[in-house]
């Protein structure tokens, strides 16, 4: 219990820091944000109309208490570019397309990569399980944005394997290729963390007395290995997450998907601050949210971790 | 599984062959950074010269890699994107480079609150999404200097490298030999200083290239998404450009793509010529 709740202070901290950190961005960095909405020749009154609407006007420390306030109650004001829709409003609309592409990207990279890990200890496959280890280091080391493109390009235009990037008719089928490209790096440190620390329990007692018993190689590594090694693969995953989400913002625009990237880069063209904060402060609060969970769930699956 | 022979003749044997592999690690590295160096000093054509009349033609013996959007040449684009990238990312992991190994050591060193005050403080700055902030910070500026740039990394990149002086030094400060420094009756500084970080830095070093690739491959995101310099010499604006024109020319979207995996990969495996040498435990 100590601990749970240990972690729901840490993550609020987190988002608490990560909030005012984009706070001050906006409001302290060189360059007036009105004026980068509204153009060099705006005129004196519709500058002060604005500053007024956005709360600039205030003194800062006031502005902190209205935006603090607004975090709990998830209120940054209405979007300047769609009138009478709430920037929390818009942000809820594209959350959706980008939590189904990240979430099927967790899912199939980190069910693969652990089947991979334990078809490297507990199969055929074992023999080569050095040469498997060199391609995942190899996977691992290039970047998304490097091998996103040129696999789109490879598949969709010269093989016409899977839909082109934007295409309206194969939603489904975008969706899975975007998010098979995004799991692979993912599932290919997962697969090698998982690898290493199954191999850690490899000779535990508990594991022989399976094997005594006439245990198979799925029952020992599956049922007894996984559950006592699944520490370091949630601490991996959980560490992916932050990479995943800017995957998830460069493939959303690779693929002109929609979603939480689509939103940021359309309101940062529209120059729409209260979405872009409110885009922002969503995508990364989800974002330590997931982290903090993954951290919580360890002691429910390996009992060791409970004490 | 040592099958008899001299045994120091095999010890200095692995030796050599433990050089050479650091070696071959730094190799691609200095190679890459070279290659780009020469590319930006000798190579005639200029990042920032247009001709429309030849914009998305193939290589040529004129434009070596081809011409991007506006006939821009593209080895012009990428080398000195290249360049400034890896400039970027060495200054921003050095300096997170010396915030954190400091700090991580002493707080360690010192052990109590201030040590758990640390390590909960690396927690919560990892947890941080870097990306994100970056992408509001360059929205909310007029002019993108890249320094700001580096500021807005650092903020974050400096708690890898606090947390792993962190477990290291946990470990080293209570070795025998860190002991007896201490009841010849050195200075706490001084046990940090010339005991305990060497035993750091082989490890940070790693760290330093993991952080290095991570900042390029950043950079070039960011600039992927429109958020690069506003000259467009970024390698990510250049593949924005080739996967726009995916199909009338490949050639930008390939040498982009190669351009950003080779600078980051070369940073990642480049620190491992520092590495501290393995312990296989056979």
């Amino acid at each position: 219990m100590h601990r749970t709740i240990r972690g729901i202070i840490d993550a609020l901290i987190t988002y608490w820091l990560f909030a005012s950190l984009i706070f001050f961005a906006i409001r302290l960095v060189p360059g007036d944000p009105v004026l980068l909405i509204l153009g060099d020749g705006a005129r004196l009154e519709d500058i002060e109309a604005m500053r007024r609407q956005l709360h600039f006007d205030e003194p800062l420390s006031e502005q902190y208490v209205r935006f603090l306030r607004g975090l709990v109650t998830f209120n940054f004001g209405d979007s300047l570019r769609v009138a009478g829709v709430t920037a929390f409003h818009r942000v809820g609309a594209s959350l959706g397309s980008t939590i189904r592409l990240s979430g099927m990207a967790v899912a199939i990279g980190s069910i693969g990569g652990i089947l991979c890990a334990l078809a490297m200890v507990g199969s055929r496959l074992s023999r080569w399980a050095r040469a498997v280890e060199r391609v995942l280091i190899a996977v691992t080391s290039v970047p998304l944005l490097a091998f996103g493109p040129v696999a789109s390009y490879v598949l969709a235009a010269q093989f016409r394997l899977v839909p082109l990037p934007g295409d309206p008719d194969a939603p489904f089928g975008g969706l899975l290729f975007a998010s098979v490209l995004l799991a692979i790096p993912l599932g290919a440190h997962a697969a090698r963390i998982a690898y290493a620390s199954l191999r850690e329990v490899s000779d535990a007692p508990f594991l022989r007395v399976v094997r005594a018993k006439g245990g198979g190689s799925w029952r020992v590594w599956a049922v007894h290995a996984l559950p006592a090694s699944i520490g370091p693969i949630l601490a991996v995953t959980g560490a992916q997450l932050g990479a995943l989400l800017a995957g998830a913002i460069v493939l959303e625009r690779l693929f002109e998907r929609e979603g939480l990237g689509t939103l940021i880069l359309g309101a940062y063209a529209a120059r729409d601050i209260p979405v872009l904060q409110a885009a922002v402060i969503v995508g990364g609060g989800l974002f330590i949210g997931v982290q903090s969970l993954v951290v919580a769930i360890h002691p429910m699956i390996d009992p060791r971790a409970r004490a | 599984m040592v099958s008899g022979g001299n045994a120091s003749d095999e010890r200095s044997g692995s030796r050599v062959k433990a050089l050479v592999v650091r070696v071959a690690y730094a190799i691609p590295l200095f190679a890459n950074f070279a290659l780009a160096c020469a590319a930006v000093l000798f190579y005639s054509e200029s990042p920032s010269r247009f001709d429309p009349a030849r914009a998305w033609e193939g290589p040529s013996s004129s434009h070596w890699l081809g011409t991007s959007e506006a006939g821009v040449d593209l080895l012009a684009i990428l080398s000195h994107g290249e360049l400034s990238a890896t400039i970027l990312a060495v200054c921003v992991s050095l300096g997170a480079f010396a915030i954190g190994v400091p700090l991580g050591a002493a707080a360690a060193y010192r052990g109590g609150a201030y040590e758990r005050f640390v390590s909960r403080g690396c927690d919560v700055i990892q947890a941080i999404p870097s990306f994100l902030f970056a992408v509001t910070v360059l929205a909310a500026v007029r002019v993108r200097a890249p320094w700001l740039l580096g500021v807005v990394f650092l903020v974050t990149a400096w708690a890898p490298f606090a947390r792993l002086a962190l477990a290291q030094t946990r470990v080293l400060r209570n070795i025998a030999f860190v002991d007896a420094a201490r009841s010849l009756g050195a200075t706490r500084a001084r046990i940090l200083a010339k005991h305990i970080a060497p035993h750091l830095l082989p490890i940070a070093a790693v760290q330093l290239g993991s952080s290095a690739a991570a900042i390029v491959v950043s950079e070039s995101a960011l600039a992927f998404l429109g958020f690069g310099p506003r000259s467009g010499v970024s390698m990510g604006a250049a593949l924005d450009q080739g996967v726009a024109a995916m199909l009338r020319a490949p050639h930008v979207l390939i040498f982009s793509a190669v351009a950003v995996a080779v600078t980051s990969m070369t940073l990642l495996f480049g620190a491992r010529a520092f590495a501290p040498e393995k312990d296989d435990g056979r």
